[in-house]
């Protein structure tokens, strides 16, 4: 149990409003809920069918056995797998979303989207392998569009899917082909893992395992379609300076929080606000309508318009807390249930937006492409409408927030070091790694726990690799926590960084113009653009003729939970990344499965899992992973 | 001045609260086991709870050592190994060779004599000593393990005298209520 709830200050002078209120928090939660299942932490526990529930003892005397005969490897493969599966669902649904809204604006069909990166189109176009020439841009969107939804529809078992086919090193489709692992088609590959786990089928850990990494991959393949479409329809970030944590909300404006996932809601309700600022001000909203952003909707906007972020996911009943929240708009993931119930203690407006993601007790606008920016001149107007039953008396808005220059996507990063070297971007990025100005790279993704004092471990290993020279990447409510906590300024920069790192973050990022150098850490979009991390990784490996597996890079997520992130640090192994969890994961009642995922992966895929609860500890690992892929290049 | 007389305490499980879910027995193994819950179980460890959840006359709960008073399990020893102490009652595992006498007078099945840890047969002796609840004396803790670990709090450690005391004065408020009425009709007060 956590002896701390968080490290953000906001988080500190809000809890003491709630409890004051009689207003129970997710920390509450799971204080009443400790203690936790032993046997479902170890993932021994079985309830794929209703002659369970089934839990093996694992010390001895009690069943060694489920009842139809699966064991300890067997079930904690299986559950394991099934969680994959759910990750995969949830970020490739988003990205068909997005796909189908791409369809929808190439036939002219959604007049409240446009393409607004036709240059990104036309390299989504060229990397698929499809006809450009001549083409305009409807009927190339419209092509682009169809080639991903194909992903979804292919039944050639042995034709990978078109996006990870077109971004992974040619070595690593060899070595995942060979494995069996590649997917050819994304729901195909979800339903084999609920087919195959279900009572009586697949009952080999090793086997299991395997059918999950190719769940994994295909969450990889959805993620990618996903966050490049989204670039295509809403644009590609590009640096941005914006601030972060819950002192972003005012007083004297409509406060509107976007929460949840996909860019398709919130960008429309950003465009329509801008439009309703007249009426806000009506309303007695001097300063108008402040859109600020939550969990990954938040870095979503954050990324693309610099909108500020109010916080990150365990956090988000807080944002209700300070009395000041209008109206949350939610679409899907990582919403809690909880805050139908907080809102209702205030005057916000919780409304939901999706059909098949509602919460009782909300309002419900149901929120489809076609009708999307009437949809969201409702939701704005029914935050208008509750600005004016706020109670002014009620408003706690802590005083903390940080600067943070965000919007690193691939694209962002290539131009700043272009700044630097026009003619190859990509060389300044080599040779400092090279000479060892850079020691490695890292990628913080992931979530945030009860488990877990919030945002300490992120910051706790951040701020030791950034002070041995690692370049530090972050995505997700990783992101958030970083923003929040000032580490994505130029000062945390000049604070933190090693020396070597810092005069490479000054040289980039003086030469792209910013004044300083780049921020300490580079915000490169929500959970679902951790591709983005990939494409540079991918340039890298392709410009020094090895595969992914050499390269000096590391992944964390030192505060993982949501299946998602089962997903993301799977396929994160599967491409030859060590991937740092700081949470423990699921399968500690079969060292077999456990073995298999942190050793054995090592030899088939080069990628593995490192497991480390202290964040001091995980990060020496960290490096010590970094030296040795060093050593294995000979830098 | 003569000391006072206690009862060991017990640990008490409700059936009613019961769910069956095993969190008790596996606590207990924790508690005794010398280390985390993840450790044990990806280091393999054979740990044995010390009470079990048993099903039976259509009720479920977990049952353990009862603590008697008059301890078939201490009179039975051949070596002397169980005794009355620190309000319980103590098995000495270095006094124990294992005979299992214990096992067979224990009305309860409390007793277990199998090996633990990673303990080995070694050509004389099988490593199992007498082992029961021991109420988590020696293991640092507040309280029972199983008593944190039960989500339903259906196990409870109870305190014979406060226990009595409390049903003795549940049932004199009772009696209270009752006797109001058989006192004469002039002394109440609103009839």
């Amino acid at each position: 149990m956590t002896m701390n709830n968080s490290i953000d200050p906001s988080v500190a002078a809000l809890l003491p409003v709630a409890k004051k209120q009689g207003i129970a928090t997710v920390w509450d939660r799971y204080k009443a809920m400790q203690p936790q299942c032993g046997f479902g932490q170890l993932g021994v526990c079985c309830r794929i069918c209703w002659k369970g529930p089934c839990r093996i003892d694992p010390f001895g005397d009690g069943p060694q056995r489920g009842i139809c005969g699966a064991d300890a490897d067997t079930i904690v493969a299986r559950n394991v797998i099934r969680m994959i599966a759910g990750g995969a669902a949830a970020h490739s649904e988003h990205g068909r979303h997005v796909a189908l809204a791409l369809l929808g604006v190439a036939e002219g069909k959604l007049p409240d989207y446009t393409i607004r990166d036709e240059a990104k189109l036309r390299s989504i176009a060229t990397k698929l392998g499809l006809e450009t020439a001549g083409k305009d841009i409807p009927s190339m969107a419209k092509a682009v569009a169809l080639a991903t939804l194909w992903d979804f529809q292919n039944q050639d078992h042995d034709k990978p899917c078109s996006w990870i086919e077109s971004t992974l090193t040619g070595k690593r489709l060899e070595k995942l082909a060979g494995l069996q692992v590649l997917p050819h088609n994304i729901d195909a590959v979800v339903t084999q893992i609920m087919a195959r786990t279900n009572v009586g089928c697949d009952a080999d850990p090793v086997n299991l395992v395997l059918g999950g990494i190719k769940g994994a991959l295909a969450d990889f393949n959805g993620m990618c379609l996903a966050t490049e479409i989204s670039d295509v329809l809403f644009g590609t970030p590009q640096p941005a300076v914006t601030a972060a944590n819950l002192g972003v909300l005012k007083e004297d404006a409509v406060n509107i929080a976007l929460h949840g996932h996909n860019p398709l809601l919130s960008e429309v309700v950003c465009d329509v606000a801008l439009q309703m600022e007249e009426e806000a001000r009506r309303a007695g909203a001097k300063s108008g309508i402040n859109i600020v952003g939550v969990c990954c909707t938040g870095n979503e906007v954050m990324v693309r318009r610099g909108i500020p972020l109010a916080t990150n996911y365990l956090s988000q009943e807080l944002a209700l807390v300070t009395g000041a929240v209008d109206a949350m708009v939610v679409d899907v993931q990582c919403i809690m249930p909880s805050i139908s119930e907080i809102g209702a203690c205030f005057h916000t407006e919780i409304i939901t937006t999706m059909d098949d993601s509602k919460i009782s007790g909300t309002t419900h606008v149901s929120f489809h492409e076609a009708t999307a920016a009437d949809n969201a001149r409702q939701i704005v107007t029914l935050a208008i409408a509750a600005f004016r039953r706020r109670n002014p008396q009620r408003v706690t808005i802590p005083d903390f927030k940080q600067t943070a220059v965000v919007g690193f996507g691939a694209e962002a990063i290539m131009g700043a070091m272009g700044a630097l070297n026009a003619d190859d971007p990509l060389k300044p990025l080599l040779d400092n790694i090279v000479n060892g100005n850079i020691r490695g790279i890292a990628l913080f993704a992931g979530c945030n726990s009860t488990r877990i004092t919030q945002d300490s471990s992120f910051v706790t290993i951040a701020r030791k690799l950034a002070r041995n020279n690692v370049l530090l990447l972050a995505t997700g409510c990783g992101a958030g926590s970083f923003a929040k906590h000032g580490m994505m300024t130029q000062e945390a920069t000049l604070e933190y960084a090693g020396e070597s790192l810092k005069s490479v973050l000054t040289a980039i990022g003086t030469a792209a113009g910013l004044g300083g150098p780049l921020p300490l850490v580079l915000h490169m979009g929500s959970c679902v653009d951790n591709s983005r991390a990939v494409a540079v990784a991918v340039a890298v490996a392709n410009r020094l003729g090895v595969d992914l597996d050499s390269l000096p890079l590391v992944a964390s997520a030192p505060e993982a939970m949501s299946e998602k992130a089962v997903a993301i640090g799977t396929w994160s192994v599967a491409l030859g990344i060590p991937t740092h969890l700081g949470t423990m994961p699921q399968i500690s009642g079969s060292p077999l499965v456990a073995e298999l995922l942190t050793e054995t992966a090592k030899q088939l895929l080069g990628g593995y899992f490192i497991v480390e609860l202290d964040p001091e500890r995980a990060a020496d690992k960290l490096l010590t992973t970094i030296d040795e892929r060093r050593k294995s290049l000979g830098i | 001045m003569k000391k006072q007389q206690l009862e060991n305490a017990i640990i008490f499980s409700d059936p009613a609260r019961c769910l069956g879910c095993h969190s008790c027995e596996m606590s207990c193994a924790i508690a005794h086991g010398g280390c985390d819950l993840y450790t044990a179980a990806l280091q393999g460890l054979t740990l044995r709870p010390r009470n079990r959840v048993v099903t039976a006359g259509g009720v479920t709960m977990p049952i353990q050592c009862r603590q008697c008073e008059e301890a078939p399990c201490a009179f039975a020893c051949p070596t002397g190994a169980i005794v009355q102490q620190d309000g319980m009652v103590t098995i000495r595992e270095k006094n124990c060779v294992g005979c299992k006498v214990c096992v067979m007078v224990c009305p309860f099945g409390a007793i277990s004599v199998k090996a633990e840890g990673d303990a080995a047969p070694q050509w004389r002796t099988n490593r199992g000593v007498a082992r029961k609840c021991d109420l988590c004396a020696h293991t640092g803790r507040d309280q029972p393990a199983c008593i944190e670990a039960c989500p339903t709090k259906a196990i409870s450690l109870i305190d014979m005298d406060a226990f009595r005391q409390a049903q003795l004065e549940a049932r004199v408020a009772e009696l209270a209520q009752s006797h109001r009425h058989l006192t004469p009709a002039s002394n109440q007060v609103g009839i």
